[in-house]
């Protein structure tokens, strides 16, 4: 058994893949993730990682392939010969500011959507978010039913999004289409998820609460 | 570990349209766990020689953590900044998001700190579900026996209770926040049966519950006007007041320039997760690389009482290859679903949906005693058979494992062809600190939630208990420290430090041993430097 979940480097092969991570020249084994290609190599400051199953969306990098740049996440890309990696920093603060405890009404939504979100509708149809997308996700459609008000579609887009934002990176308008998607999926929720079976235990629950009550102050 | 049938053998034997006997009778459980279950290993477990829990049974390498030098004296902290706030949270998963939320929503000034980035968590990976007691035939009732029987009655009914009865409200909450869970056709929220309900009570957003979740509180946090959240800002110790009996507040550190920064505060919330990554008995976890236990450090030092700290769980479905995914889940409703455990020679060895101790007791005997499948000498493991799954039910893991198909799909493995080699993974702390059912531990002014606190799962826990556990406990946490106020810490110390340091040299403990861990030191080259 292992003391850490990198068993690739205990297999006794010398390292036979060479690669530059954040400028340093690191030899890793066929097979590795670039996270653990980072590890094996020592690179410092690999601070960005997490979950390294691809869901948490902490580990971005910029991948250059001879003159082709892409993005992606460094648990689910694997070791090249000659590819070079930057690990990027934390994606900066969203600047689109709003509080679903502000929404009241359903029917003034799109409205705010279009005040919370003016790039949105600003698109110019480039596909870097597109391409940024380490999910396959397809953003710019999703992006365009946010701004078509039609929110449930918008939302189920981007339903396996991780919030690595980088297709905000990507957009030259400044549009923060992982914001505007998920933005979409809590509206659907918050405004049109009823269900019955969960309200009629919540007011039974209540009921019960008020007959407790009434108990209690009556043995008073 | 040398024995096994090899790889290569072991693949060219498997067949997915065999007929496979029916797995041997299980006779005696409790002989199977003393025998194989890593809780039971000779030397797994030590007695505490100082602390609250002075004399209790611990995990080894938690004990040594629990029993060690603290990285900080009062010489370090001349000079860092102070930030004073009502409440801080320790910890960006989904009970501290919740914690912060609820604080913030009763009016306090929050900050949230955590060592990686916000959302980093084991919440965001929960793929199963959270349970609640909403369907007409389940009942609060139903929910706390299944709870404490899972447990095996070691868990605290008030607090199990409290769970249970927050159930409906939490799912109320979420939905409030913008998470989306699943529905039938005629708009109920759609609930599943798994192991150990006597219902369907599973509520879920197809396998990505912990990651819609996630991303919804993670997005309010970040929005919230009252409460401030530090990156990358592990804690390293907390602080007491003259005379180390209180908490009044914590020193961080950051990874990017390790600069030590002091809160002052009338409450800490700590909800730093689990310890997967103290890789317990060697094993491979689950857990986000930043599930080192620093949280039952820290609270230990300062004097908070802990409980089951030589139980653990280990989940028996952890994958042995690709190595990058090595002991990440295979959920188990892929076994719900009829997938079985095959081993190297082809056969059966135990009723797939036996409690999870069970199951990965069974998966290590096989391994120790040469019917596992050896990879190399230090890794084996036994077949999860998806092969056979998928040719008795076309098309079942692409529309039911969507998160199993995509990860391994990455890595060129096709698990409808081929069958996933598993192993037991560490997955789940079943214990953790004391706490009442606000959270509040037996420190004044510090409160647990979440993997972190203990005394609710027992010695075992359910699925869909812990994304329950955090919303509610989190949600309870967060109120009470708003409620509890005074008029603040008038001085900060390291007395507690002291305390610990007295003790120790008194027990003639070594004083070598730094904690918290912070990171793995395979992941901590050139970021954490102790």
């Amino acid at each position: 058994m292992t003391t850490s979940n990198a068993t690739a480097t205990e297999s006794g092969q010398p390292p036979d893949v060479a690669l530059t991570i954040n400028g340093l020249a690191v030899n890793a084994h066929a097979g590795m993730s670039l996270v653990e290609a980072a590890w094996h190599g020592g690179v410092p400051q690999v601070t960005s990682v997490g979950c390294l199953e691809g869901v948490c969306g902490s580990c971005r990098v910029m991948l250059r392939r001879d003159k082709v740049v892409t993005v992606g996440l460094a648990c689910q890309t694997f070791v090249e010969d000659n590819i070079e990696v930057v690990f990027l920093p934390p994606a900066s603060a969203p600047q689109h500011h709003y509080e679903i405890s502000d929404f009241k009404d359903g029917w003034d939504i799109h409205a705010r959507f279009h005040k919370i979100f003016p790039e949105a509708s600003r698109c110019r149809h480039c596909h870097g978010c597109d391409k940024a997308c380490p999910k396959g996700i397809t953003v710019e459609n999703g992006v365009a039913l946010a701004v078509a008000g039609r929110y449930r579609e918008a939302g189920e887009a981007f339903f396996e999004c991780v919030m690595c934002e980088l297709c905000d990176a990507a957009c030259p308008e400044l549009i923060a289409p992982a914001h505007v998607g998920l933005f979409s999926r809590r509206v659907t929720a918050h405004f049109h998820l009823r269900p019955p079976n969960l309200i009629h235990r919540l007011e039974e629950l209540r009921q019960e609460r008020i007959e407790t009550c009434r108990d209690e102050d009556s043995k008073k | 570990m040398s024995n096994g049938i090899p790889l290569a053998e072991a693949l060219a034997r498997y067949r997915a349209d065999t007929d496979l006997a029916p797995p041997p009778a299980l006779t005696d459980i409790d002989a199977l766990l003393h025998a194989y279950h890593p809780d039971h290993l000779r030397d797994s477990v030590t007695k505490l020689a100082v602390g609250a829990n002075a004399g209790d049974n611990c995990q080894r390498e938690l004990a040594e953590l629990l029993q060690a030098e603290a990285f900080i004296d009062e010489a370090d902290l001349a000079g860092a900044p102070v930030t004073d706030i009502d409440v801080l949270v320790i910890g960006g998963g989904g009970a501290g998001c919740a914690a912060a939320l609820a604080a913030a929503e009763n009016g306090a000034r929050v900050l949230l700190a955590t060592k990686l980035r916000l959302g980093d968590s084991n919440t965001v990976m929960a793929e199963g579900g959270i349970q609640a007691a909403i369907e007409p035939d389940d009942s609060i009732q139903r929910h706390i026996q299944d709870t404490l029987r899972g447990g095996h009655h070691l868990g605290d009914p008030a607090l199990v209770a409290a769970l249970a009865g927050d159930g409906p409200e939490v799912l109320h909450w979420l939905i409030n926040q913008g998470m989306q869970l699943d529905q039938t056709p005629s708009g109920d929220l759609h609930t599943r049966r798994a192991g150990g309900m006597s219902t369907p009570r599973l509520v879920h957003c197809r396998d990505y519950t912990g990651l819609e979740m996630m991303r919804v509180l993670r997005e309010a946090v970040i929005q919230h006007r009252s409460i401030e959240v530090w990156e990358q800002s592990p804690a390293v110790e907390l602080l007491s007041n003259e005379v180390g009996q209180k908490c009044v507040g914590a020193v961080l550190t950051s990874l990017l320039d390790g600069q030590l920064r002091i809160v002052r505060t009338r409450s800490v919330i700590l909800a730093t997760g689990g310890l997967g990554r103290l890789h317990l008995n060697g094993f491979p976890t689950s857990n986000h690389l930043g599930a080192t236990g620093d949280g039952l450090v820290l609270a230990y030092r300062i004097g908070a009482r802990l409980c089951e700290l030589d139980s653990f769980q280990y989940h028996p479905t952890g994958l042995l290859h690709p190595s990058h995914l090595a002991g990440k889940l295979v959920t188990e409703g892929v076994r719900a679903a009829g997938a079985l455990l095959v081993n190297g020679l082809g056969q059966r060895f135990i009723d797939e949906l036996q409690p999870r101790d069970v199951v990965c007791a069974a998966i290590l005997r096989e391994c120790s005693e040469g019917r596992g499948v050896r990879v190399d000498d230090q890794h084996s493991g036994v077949w999860l058979d998806t092969p056979r799954l998928e040719r008795t039910q076309p098309g079942i893991l692409e529309q039911q494992f969507t998160s199993l198909m995509t990860r391994t799909h990455v890595a060129g493995i096709d698990p409808r062809r081929e069958p996933l080699l598993v192993h037991p993974t560490l997955h789940y702390q079943n214990g953790g600190a004391v706490i009442g059912v606000n959270g509040a531990t037996t420190v004044p002014g510090l409160y647990a939630v979440g993997e972190v606190a203990g005394g609710i799962h027992g010695r075992n826990r359910l699925m869909g208990n812990a994304l329950l556990e955090i919303i509610s406990f989190g949600r309870r946490a967060g109120v009470a420290a708003t409620v509890d106020r005074d008029r603040g810490p008038k001085k900060v110390t390291l007395e507690h430090v002291n305390h610990m340091r007295r003790a120790m040299t008194l027990a003639g403990l070594p004083m070598t041993q730094r904690a918290p861990q912070v990171l793995p030191a395979y992941a901590a080259g050139g970021i954490w430097n102790r």
